[in-house]
C-alpha cells in the first residue's frame, strides 16, 4: 500500500457503483412485472401523429459547434484560473498579491479582449448567423 | 486534509475499537475495509435521503404550482397526498418499455444511465455538515463541476439517441445550454474560491460563519451579484423554467425525453431533481454559509462548557445542528427554484444566449477581477468588518 | 486494497474503451467509449495522487472535449448512415502504401517514445515513498504564479488565438445583404 491515502475516493467509486445499480436494479425488477406487448405502431419515433418523415439525424448548423469550442476555451482558462485563485490569499497575506493581481488581470484581460472581439464581429449574435444562413437556419428552428 | 466521515466517525471510540478488534481478528490492517463498510453504509444513506428528496420534489412542485395557481394540487394518496411521488414511482415501473424502432439502442439505454451516474457522483462532495460530509476532497468543487458535466452529454446522448426530430432538437439545445451557462457559474466559482483561499468545500465554507453578515454574500458587492449570477446559470444548467427550452412542452413536445418511457424517463426525472438539491446545496455552500452554526453551537464546545454535557454528544448535537442549518438553506433556494418556475415565462433561444454570453458571462468576469482587487485593496476583510471597524474608529474618536 | 481496486478499475476503463473506440463502427458510440477511456485516465491521475489533474481532466475532457466531438459528429450529419458503406479500402485517401508506410513510421516513433518514459520507470524499480496527500492544487498555484507566471500569461494569448480562429473559421465566407 502506498503513503497517501486514496480511500476519501471511495465514496466516489461507490456512489458510481449505486447509481449503475439503482438504475440497472429499477429496469430488471420493472422488467418482470411490466407488460411487454410491442407493435410496429407503438416503436415509430413521435412526430404529431403522422409517420416520421426521414430520419432525424441531420445536418446540424455550425454554430451550436462555435458554442462547444468557445466553451472549451474558457474551460481550459478556469482550469488555469483555480489554482492561481486558490493560493491568492495566501499570496496576499505574505504581500505578494499586487503582483499576482496583475498576472490575474493581464491573463483575464488577455482573454476578454478576445470575447470583445467575438462580440463587435457578430459571433456572438445567434440571430444574425440565423438570418446570413437561410438554408441552415430554417431546418434546426 | 481531505477529511471525511470515517474521520469524523473515528473520534468515536467505538469505531476505534471494533477497527483494532477486526484488525486482530482478521490478521490484517482493517482500517481500510471499516472505511469502505462505514462509505457504504453513509452512501447508501445519502441515495436514499436524496432519493426520497428528489421525489418529494416532484411532490413539492406540483403542491406549489398548485399554490400558486389557486388549485388544490394532488391530494388523493396519502395525507395531502403526500405519498404521491411513490405512487408515481410504481406507475413508472410498471409502464410498459418502449424502444423506438430506429433508436440507437445502446445510446438509447445509456444515457439515462450517464445523468444518474453524473447526479449521483456529485453527491460524494455536498457538505451536509462538518462531519457529515463523504468526502471533502482537496479539489471539491472543481470535481464536482468535472462531474456534474456528465448530465450534458446524457442529455445530449438521450436525444440523439431517440431518433426523433423533436429528441434532437431538445437534446442539442439542452448541450448548448447547459455548456453555455457553466461558463459564468465556473467563473463566478473562481471568484468565491479567491475569496476563500481553496477548492475543498471545508475551506470554502470554513470562510463564512453562522452569521448572515460573515456569509461570502454580504462579503463584498460583487459576490452579492456573484450570488445571482451562479443562481440564475445553475438554473440554466439543470434546465429549469425559464430555461426549460430543451423540454420546452409548447415547441419541443417534450424534448430530448420524448420517447422515453416508464423507468427510463423516471431516472432522467430523478437525475433532474436531485441535481437541483445539489446545485441549491452549492449554492448554500459557496454563498450562504453552508452548514454554518451561529455561536459555535456546531463544534459543540459552547455546550460543553456552560451545560458540562458529554464532549462526543456535544459534538454529535452540533453536527445535527449543522445538518438542520444546511437543509433549510438548501430547501428554501429549492422552495425559490419551484416558484421561479412557475412565476416567470421561457425566454427564447436567442435570449438565451444573449443573455448568457453578453450579460452573463462579461459580469461574471468583472465580478471575478472586482473580487481580486477587493481582496487585495481590504485584506480579504468582508465589507460589514470593515464597517464595524470604521464605525468603531470614529466612536473611538468622541 | 483500495488503491490496487482503484488501479484496476481504472487501467481496465481506460485500455477497454480505447479498445472499443477503435473497433466500434459506430462514430457516436466510439465517442461514449472515449469518454469512458477519458474517466479511466482520470482514474489513473486520481491513483498517482494528482487530484487536481484528475479533476481537470474530468472537467476539460470528459465534460468539454466530448461534448464538442458529440456536436462535431452531428455537424457531419451524425450516424446517419451507421456504418462505412464503401469498406475501409475504397476511401481514396485511407489503406494505400503511403498511409501504411506513414502509419508505421509513426508507430515505431512514439513507441521509442514510450519506452523512453518507461525505461525510467523500469530502471529505478524502488519507487520512491511520494508524499502524504500533499494539496496539490496549491503547489500547482503556487508554481503557476511565481516560476511559470510568463506560462501561464502566454496560455491566455494560445486561449486568446483558439478563441478568434474558431470564431472566424465558423463565420459564413460570403456576407449576403438581406
Amino acid at each position: 500500500m502506498s503513503t497517501f491515502n486514496l480511500d476519501v475516493y471511495m465514496p466516489v467509486v461507490i456512489l458510481i457503483a449505486l447509481a449503475l445499480l439503482v438504475a440497472g436494479g429499477s429496469l430488471l425488477l420493472g422488467g418482470l412485472i411490466r407488460p411487454h406487448n410491442p407493435n410496429k405502431l407503438k416503436e415509430t419515433a413521435y412526430e404529431c401523429g403522422e409517420e416520421p418523415v426521414g430520419s432525424a439525424w441531420a445536418n446540424f448548423n455550425v454554430r451550436f459547434y462555435v458554442i462547444a469550442l468557445i466553451f472549451i476555451i474558457f474551460d481550459v482558462e478556469s482550469a488555469l484560473m483555480f489554482p492561481v485563485a486558490a493560493v491568492f490569499k495566501k499570496f496576499n497575506q505574505i504581500g505578494l498579491g499586487g503582483t499576482l493581481l496583475l498576472s490575474v488581470f493581464s491573463f483575464v484581460l488577455i482573454l476578454v479582449s478576445g470575447l470583445i472581439y467575438c462580440w463587435k464581429k457578430g459571433d456572438l449574435d445567434w440571430v444574425k448567423s440565423f438570418n446570413s444562413q437561410p438554408q441552415l437556419a430554417t431546418k434546426d428552428k | 486534509m481531505n477529511s471525511t466521515v470515517v474521520t469524523y466517525l473515528s473520534q468515536s471510540k467505538e469505531l476505534t475499537l471494533a477497527t483494532e478488534w477486526l484488525t486482530k481478528a482478521l490478521g490484517f490492517n482493517a482500517s481500510s475495509l471499516v472505511a469502505f463498510i462505514v462509505f457504504a453504509v453513509v452512501c447508501l444513506i445519502v441515495v436514499g435521503v436524496m432519493s426520497t428528496i428528489g421525489g418529494l420534489g416532484t411532490y413539492a412542485e406540483r403542491k406549489i404550482s398548485a399554490d400558486l395557481q389557486m388549485r388544490v394540487g394532488p391530494n388523493r394518496v396519502g395525507p395531502y397526498g403526500i405519498l404521491q411521488f411513490l405512487a408515481d414511482g410504481v406507475k413508472m415501473i410498471l409502464k410498459e418499455d418502449i424502444i423506438p424502432s430506429g433508436a440507437d439502442r445502446f445510446t438509447f439505454i445509456l444515457a439515462p444511465f450517464l445523468c444518474l451516474i453524473g447526479v449521483f457522483a456529485t453527491l460524494a462532495v455536498v457538505p451536509f455538515s462538518s462531519g457529515f460530509m463523504l468526502a471533502d476532497l482537496n479539489v471539491g468543487i472543481f470535481y464536482l463541476l468535472g462531474m456534474a458535466s456528465l448530465v450534458g452529454v446524457g442529455v445530449f446522448l438521450g436525444g440523439y439517441a431517440s431518433n426523433s426530430k423533436w429528441s434532437m432538437l431538445g437534446g442539442m439545445r439542452g448541450a448548448s445550454q447547459i455548456i453555455s451557462y457553466e461558463i459564468p457559474a465556473t467563473i463566478t466559482i473562481i471568484s468565491i474560491v479567491l475569496l476563500a483561499g481553496g477548492l475543498s468545500m471545508g475551506t470554502l465554507i470554513g470562510g463564512q460563519g453562522g452569521m448572515p453578515q460573515q456569509w461570502y454574500l454580504f462579503h463584498n458587492p460583487f459576490s452579492f451579484i456573484g450570488f445571482f449570477i451562479f443562481f440564475i446559470a445553475s438554473l440554466a444548467e439543470t434546465n429549469r423554467a425559464p430555461f426549460d427550452l430543451p423540454e420546452a412542452e409548447s415547441e419541443l413536445v417534450s424534448g430530448y425525453h420524448t420517447e422515453y418511457s416508464g423507468m427510463r424517463f423516471g431516472l432522467f426525472a430523478l437525475a433532474e431533481y436531485i441535481e437541483v438539491f445539489v446545485v441549491c446545496g452549492v449554492a448554500t455552500a459557496l454563498f450562504l454559509g453552508g452548514y454554518k452554526v451561529p455561536f459555535d453551537l456546531g463544534t459543540g464546545s459552547i455546550l460543553v462548557e456552560k451545560l458540562g454535557m458529554d464532549e462526543m454528544l456535544a459534538k454529535n448535537l452540533g453536527q445535527i445542528l449543522e445538518i438542520g442549518s444546511f437543509f433549510t438553506k438548501t430547501l428554501g433556494l429549492y422552495y425559490v427554484v419551484i416558484w421561479v418556475r412557475w412565476t416567470l415565462p421561457r425566454l427564447r433561444v436567442d435570449q438565451l444566449m444573449t443573455l448568457c454570453w453578453k450579460y452573463l458571462t462579461p459580469i461574471a468576469i468583472f465580478n471575478l477581477l472586482g473580487c481580486a482587487v477587493w481582496m487585495y485593496a481590504f485584506d480579504g476583510k468582508s465589507i460589514y468588518s470593515l464597517l464595524f471597524e470604521s464605525v468603531a474608529s470614529v466612536a473611538g474618536h468622541h | 486494497m483500495f488503491t490496487n481496486t482503484l488501479f484496476l478499475l481504472s487501467a481496465a476503463l481506460t485500455i477497454g474503451g480505447a479498445f472499443a473506440v477503435v473497433y466500434s463502427e459506430n462514430l457516436m458510440h466510439a465517442c461514449i467509449f472515449l469518454l469512458a477511456s477519458f474517466f479511466g485516465v482520470a482514474g489513473l491521475y486520481a491513483c498517482i495522487g494528482a487530484d487536481f489533474l484528475a479533476a481537470t481532466q474530468l472537467v476539460v475532457y470528459a465534460g468539454g472535449v466530448v461534448i464538442l466531438m458529440l456536436f462535431a459528429i452531428m455537424l457531419t450529419g451524425g450516424t446517419a448512415n451507421n456504418f462505412n458503406r464503401f469498406g475501409l479500402e475504397k476511401i481514396a485517401a485511407m489503406g494505400n502504401k503511403k498511409t501504411y508506410f506513414m502509419a508505421g513510421i509513426t508507430a515505431v516513433v512514439s513507441s521509442l517514445v514510450l519506452l523512453k518514459i518507461i525505461a525510467n520507470v523500469l530502471r529505478n524499480q524502488s519507487s520512491a515513498a511520494l508524499e502524504a496527500n500533499l494539496p496539490t492544487v496549491e503547489r500547482i498555484g503556487t508554481v503557476l504564479a511565481t516560476d511559470h507566471i510568463l506560462a501561464f500569461e502566454i496560455s491566455s494569448v494560445l486561449l486568446l488565438g483558439a478563441l478568434i480562429g474558431a470564431a472566424v473559421i465558423s463565420r459564413p465566407r460570403t456576407e449576403k445583404n438581406d
